[in-house]
């Protein structure tokens, strides 16, 4: 068993205390907005963890060209690390911003395209998995893993831009000529340090929960090997 | 003029809703790794007396 | 002709790589989509499935949707979209499949031909099936809903599309045919990644077919072509990783 590195240990509290002083100015720092009532206070961690779950695409990609050129297994468990974190974050992107939507614009749903787009990152973390899941030989499943972190990171771009023309031409929510229709409003500064803010706090989230997930895989394998030596 | 401002809508509900969903996955995650690091933790001990008697 | 070819050879770099490079590569891919052509000229296993569900796709939208002439128009290129991706998932994952079952994969690996021969050659070949199946699905389309799809512009879009489809798709099912999984994983994996070449080629059709202006069917189009060209280059780069043994 890995000892928890002293720099393991300093982030998780620096990363607790980050978090607690995010939820501090999330409620009691930033003023209401006029326009949607205290529902917009989700606005911060909504974004935050739409951003948690951009790291965490553009990490598992990077981390597949790595694994690909160099062969290491680690690199595979920071990809696999990656795109759970992503998985579990990009879920609660969707989720809040549906809820932000209902009040506002009476729907639980608008093909608005970074909520469109989150939602296909989803659909292609969750064919990551199954890929994963339908390959017995590790190096193979860490080589195929890689391979569509690559391509779905690359996807997503694209799949954005489609979404925002399409968009452009069929506005979504009918009947909504509010200038808000975008899900855009005003900050006042307040509201920006809060919003800077806490996509700083969920950052250090993402580093942290990565580290942890990746022990978790070390020693996964760990345990991997002694079953095959014992077994054997 | 200042009573033509409206008080914002009373949307306490969802933002209650949208930090459920928020605390709850987050917690949920990290209950899940640290389940898993309990289990494999205690796979590990098993293993290493088997480990032990074979050799 | 062959003093070039012995010249060639002895010069350092340059010419001579591009020359021996290009040779047993054009070759190799020419081999390779001869031989898919081939055998099914001679089986028609792999058209004839994928042409009787196109047929069979178009035949349950139109009990799906029960369009009037009016809807019609703008759900055309839709349904016409959604039928070839489907057919287009079938020819891709029967095309890997029959390769691998048949042991050729193997063989072909074998030999000493750049692994990317071997994806260009079953993606062009891919890309022909899935062609024959979509200039026959048009004039069936045509007659059983009395519309005219021979428009230049939808057929360019149904290259585009089908280039774009087939290159992500190509790949994907090369890995898919190696999982235990298979034939579910393909649509699985290949419809996120395929979902800008579905929209642009959709929104394109619809725009050629109801004389939209060039200039808002153009953004579509471009899109179709930056995807072909990225996603086409990120394949060509990675498959030598899929292949490995």
């Amino acid at each position: 068993m890995e000892p928890k590195p002293r720099l393991l240990a300093i982030l998780d509290i620096v990363t607790t205390a980050l978090f607690v002083v995010a939820v501090g100015m999330v409620f009691f720092y930033a003023p209401t907005e006029a326009v949607m009532g205290q529902v917009q206070r989700v606005f911060y961690f909504h974004v935050s963890a739409g951003w948690v779950g951009m790291l965490s695409f553009l990490t598992a990609a990077v981390a597949g060209i790595i694994y690909l050129r160099t062969g290491r297994r680690h690199w595979d468990i920071i990809g696999l690390s990656a795109v759970e974190i992503g998985i579990a974050f990009i879920f609660v992107n969707i989720v809040t911003g549906s809820i932000w939507a209902r009040p506002i614009w009476n729907t639980w749903w608008t093909w608005d395209p970074r909520l469109t787009t989150a939602t296909i990152m989803e659909l292609i973390y969750a064919a990551y998995l199954m890929l994963r899941q339908g390959i017995e030989e590790p190096e193979r499943r860490a080589r195929f893993g890689a391979v569509y972190a690559i391509l779905g990171f690359v996807s997503v771009p694209l799949t954005f831009m489609s979404a925002r023309l399409f968009r452009t031409i069929h506005p979504v929510v009918i009947g909504t000529n509010q200038p808000g229709a975008e899900g855009s409003f005003d900050m006042t500064p307040k509201m920006l340090q809060t919003f800077m803010f806490s996509l700083l706090t969920f950052t250090f989230i993402f580093i942290d929960l990565l580290w942890h997930r990746v022990r978790l895989g070390r020693l996964a394998d760990r345990v991997e090997e002694i079953k095959l030596k014992v077994t054997v | 003029m200042m009573l033509l401002q409206q008080a914002p809508p009373d949307t306490t509900g969802y933002m209650i809703a949208g930090y459920v969903v928020i605390f709850g996955v987050m917690m949920l995650y990290l209950v899940s790794i640290a389940v898993r690091r309990r289990n494999l933790e205690r796979d590990m001990e098993v293993l290493k007396e088997l480990d032990k008697k074979d050799s | 002709m062959k003093e070039d070819i012995q010249f060639a050879e002895r010069t350092p770099y340059g010419i001579s790589n591009l020359f021996h490079g290009t040779r047993p590569f054009l070759r190799a891919l020419v081999a390779i989509i001869w031989k898919d052509l081939a055998a099914e000229l001679r089986s028609r296993e792999l058209l004839s499935a994928m042409l009787v569900f196109a047929l069979l796709v178009i035949l349950i939208f139109n009990f799906a949707l029960e369009l009037d002439a009016g809807a019609r128009a703008t759900v055309t290129a839709g349904v016409l979209w959604v039928t070839f991706a489907f057919a287009g998932t079938l020819g891709l994952n029967r095309s890997l499949a029959m390769e691998k079952d048949r042991g050729c994969l193997d063989g072909l690996l074998l030999a000493p031909v750049d692994r990317s021969a071997i994806y260009f050659g079953k993606a062009i070949g891919n890309l022909i099936f899935m062609l024959i199946v979509e200039i026959i699905v048009l004039p069936v389309y045509s007659v059983l809903y009395n519309t005219n799809l021979f428009h230049p512009g939808l057929l360019l879009v149904i290259l585009l599309g089908s280039l774009g489809y087939v290159a992500v798709g190509t790949l994907l099912s090369t890995m898919a045919v190696q999982t235990r999984t298979r034939d579910v994983l393909l649509p699985i994996l290949l419809f996120p990644l395929a979902i800008p070449v579905l929209i642009a080629a959709v929104k394109s059709s619809t725009g050629f077919l109801q004389g939209v202006e060039m200039v808002e069917i153009r953004p579509w189009l471009n899109l179709l072509l930056v995807y072909d060209v990225i996603f086409t280059t990120v394949a060509f780069m990675v498959f030598d990783y899929v292949v490995e043994e």
